[in-house]
């Protein structure tokens, strides 16, 4: 294992739930995982697993008033985000932890020009003075790789291209140089040539400026081009974690494996039918009592009733499968 | 101030004030609107019993915006303020160099312009300059109605300041934090806006009598609610748009959030009401003085016109003036309104490709 004080943000059964009119609905049970400076973490999972509610959990910014984290704790730079009162919040939002969204055309404001909405992240937390702001942004622009910086801060976001306008949010949630960035589907939206530019950006800001990310994505491609470590998450909960080499090589949970083998491979005999994971995955209100991926599971045994604990395969590499001993060899 | 340069800079905006001046019939509408609108900030130029100019003894007076001059001053044997017509009349027959020059209408709004004579109304005579003639008062008709829209400009101009103020930052916050707190608002207003509004300006008005400031008290006062709920339902709007959580993620605040995020993007909902605006406020001041709630005597109103015009039939002059005055700036008020709607509907342009 790394040493503690290697972590930068630590969550540790992490409890989100929403309310809502068919009750109490828990969409992050229990989660937990730490992420390492200058390190990437990579959150995988299907959609409506929770990916992004923990997201939103840790910047404190769940739908309110119905969303609100029941339990657990957030700790980053020695306190605890849960309990931090809204006004420390704000500052921790941008200052010390930023975050990309996934779609680039809406995430930028269309009324105001670009050169304004990135100089505002450095007037909340940087600098008093709009001129200098001004400046700073045009620098940071220049660092994400737009071109002709100076023209683009008067241009409005609908005139700029997706991959630009991905680069100005990147800039955007870079911009005080955050200890954490939490990357939404950053690359979704976007054309695969883009993609891949704007991954290598990433990773290359990361290797400059030495942030950790916490790259949330169902794109397996990319969680294995970028990441160091991945959490595999399933309906909330925690499937699998570890390294992402071991994750790739051994899989330890057959929900991993599924989504492994629904990797198209070029590989192989082309145009046979992809391997998919069968079913459906359980609405937040009726999920089965224990494992909840048993109902989809090739694996399942009567004791998947009781919930798994998330058992250590071997040193950083976890799993939550009581049958993960006896799963066949990939 | 800025929000409005940046506006104006946005190239969208561009393209939609573009379209509004092509949509002929709202731009001129606009054009003859603000050339009226013009006209009645330098009422006193045009409509005024004061003299713009007076040439005495080699020395010049502009009394339109100065103190009061008496008869002495101009050597007439009266020490309360001179009549300038009168002068005129004075200096023309004394043929020493001495002039006055009056405005094209040398009446004021308040005046008795037959002073001395019988109360009648007078019809249009253009040679004493009574352009649509005089009420039943001997007061010019014209200069009511300029002054009298003034006042209307002024009264719409406050109500829509005061209206939008209230309403959009209350239905902004209700759209924003959601949750019992609109449910709580909500009813707050379906509960006021159910007070009967004009048992409470007759109430009002019979207890004291209202001024300008006090009727806009009242008219704003249950005016104010029908903006939340446009407000209200495009913040709830604009608040799941991912701006607004990168907004937040950045560190800004709640009111920072609120109000240099979403309000510039729904301002165009807002511009978009204001023609409509103005023409209400100007119909309910003008029926409320119609009803005789208004203003008191002797402030010029259009209302108070039509009142005079209605119960003297005999006299079609008012109420004819009073009424065309009336039409007239309410329709072009609408066609501005129209163009502005149709220039600013998203079904053209959209701020998303």
């Amino acid at each position: 294992m790394t040493a503690p004080d290697d972590t930068v943000l630590e969550v540790s059964d992490l409890i989100t739930t929403f309310d809502t009119d068919a009750g109490t609905l828990t969409a992050v049970d229990g989660v937990s995982f730490s992420v390492r400076r200058g390190r990437t973490l990579g959150v995988v999972g299907e959609s409506g697993c929770g990916k992004s509610v923990t997201a939103l959990s840790i910047m404190r910014l769940l739908p309110q008033p119905m969303g609100r984290i029941a339990g657990g704790a957030i700790h980053f730079g020695g306190r605890n985000l849960v309990t931090l009162p809204p006004s420390e919040m704000l500052e921790v939002r941008g200052g010390q932890i930023g975050m990309i969204f996934q779609e680039p055309m809406t995430a930028l404001n269309p009324v105001h020009t670009i050169g304004r909405q990135l100089s505002e992240v450095f007037l909340l937390h940087r600098t008093k003075d709009s001129g200098e702001a001004l400046q700073l942004a045009i620098d940071m622009l220049r660092k994400v790789g737009i071109p002709s910086p100076e023209v683009r801060i008067g241009e409005y976001p609908h005139q700029l291209s997706g991959g630009m306008r991905q680069r100005v949010v990147i800039a955007m949630a870079l911009a005080c140089k955050p200890a954490v960035v939490i990357a939404d589907e950053p690359t979704t939206a976007l054309d695969v040539t883009i993609q891949a530019q704007i991954l290598e950006l990433m990773q290359a800001l990361q290797d400059e400026m030495g942030m950790a990310i916490v790259l949330i994505t169902h794109d397996l491609g990319v969680i294995a081009e970028m990441c160091d470590d991945v959490v595999v998450m399933y309906a909330g909960r925690i499937a699998e974690t570890g390294p992402v080499e071991r994750i790739f090589a051994s899989p330890s949970h057959p929900y991993t494996r599924g989504l492994l083998d629904s990797i198209p491979r070029i590989e192989g005999q082309r145009k046979s039918r992809l391997s998919i994971i069968e079913g459906m995955v359980p609405t937040l209100s009726e999920l089965p009592r224990g494992c909840r991926f048993q109902n989809r599971c090739p694996y399942r045994i009567d004791r998947c009733a009781e919930q798994p604990p998330l058992e250590t395969v071997e040193a950083g590499h976890r799993t939550a499968c009581h049958r993960w001993r006896e799963l066949p060899p990939r | 101030m800025s929000l409005l340069s940046r506006l104006i800079k946005d190239p969208l905006t561009r393209r939609k004030l573009q379209r509004f001046r092509q949509i002929r019939r709202g731009y001129v509408s606009f054009l003859i609107l603000c050339g009226l609108v013009a006209l009645a900030l330098v009422a006193e130029l045009l409509v005024n019993n004061r003299a713009l100019i007076v040439r005495y003894e080699g020395r010049w007076y502009f009394p339109t915006y100065g103190a009061i001059h008496t008869g002495n001053e101009f050597g007439l044997e009266y020490s309360w303020e001179v009549n300038y017509r009168e002068l005129r009349e004075h200096f023309a027959s004394g043929n020493n160099g001495n002039w006055v020059l009056l405005p094209p209408v040398p009446y004021s709004p308040t005046e008795n312009a037959y002073a001395g004579e019988t109360f009648r109304p007078r019809p249009p005579d253009w040679s004493r300059r009574h352009f649509l003639g005089t009420d039943q008062i001997n007061r010019d008709i014209l200069a009511r109605l300029l002054y009298g829209f003034r006042t209307a400009l002024l009264f719409a101009a406050c109500f829509i300041a005061l209206t939008y103020v209230i309403g959009i930052s209350l239905g902004c916050l209700m759209g924003y934090f959601g949750g019992w707190f609109d449910l709580f608002v909500q009813r707050l207003i379906e509960i006021w806006s159910n007070i009967p509004f004009l048992f409470v300006v007759i109430i009002v008005a019979s207890i004291i009598t209202p001024n300008l400031w006090i009727l806009l008290a009242i008219v704003v006062l249950f005016s104010w609610t029908s903006m939340t709920y446009y407000m209200r339902s495009v913040t709830y709007r604009e608040k799941a748009r991912d701006y607004v959580h990168a907004a937040q993620v950045l560190g800004a605040g709640t009111p920072r959030v609120i109000f240099r995020h979403i309000l510039p993007n729904i301002l165009s909902t807002i511009v978009t009401f204001i023609p409509f605006t103005v023409s209400s406020a100007i119909a309910a001041l003008t029926s409320l003085d119609f009803l005789g709630f208004g203003l008191p005597p002797p402030t010029p109103s259009w209302g108070e016109l039509l009142r005079q015009g209605t119960s003297n039939l005999n006299a079609p002059w008012i109420v004819a003036s009073a009424f065309s005055a009336l039409t007239i700036v309410l329709t072009l008020v609408t066609f501005v309104g129209e163009a502005i709607r149709e220039a600013f509907d998203p079904k053209k342009f959209t701020t998303y490709q």
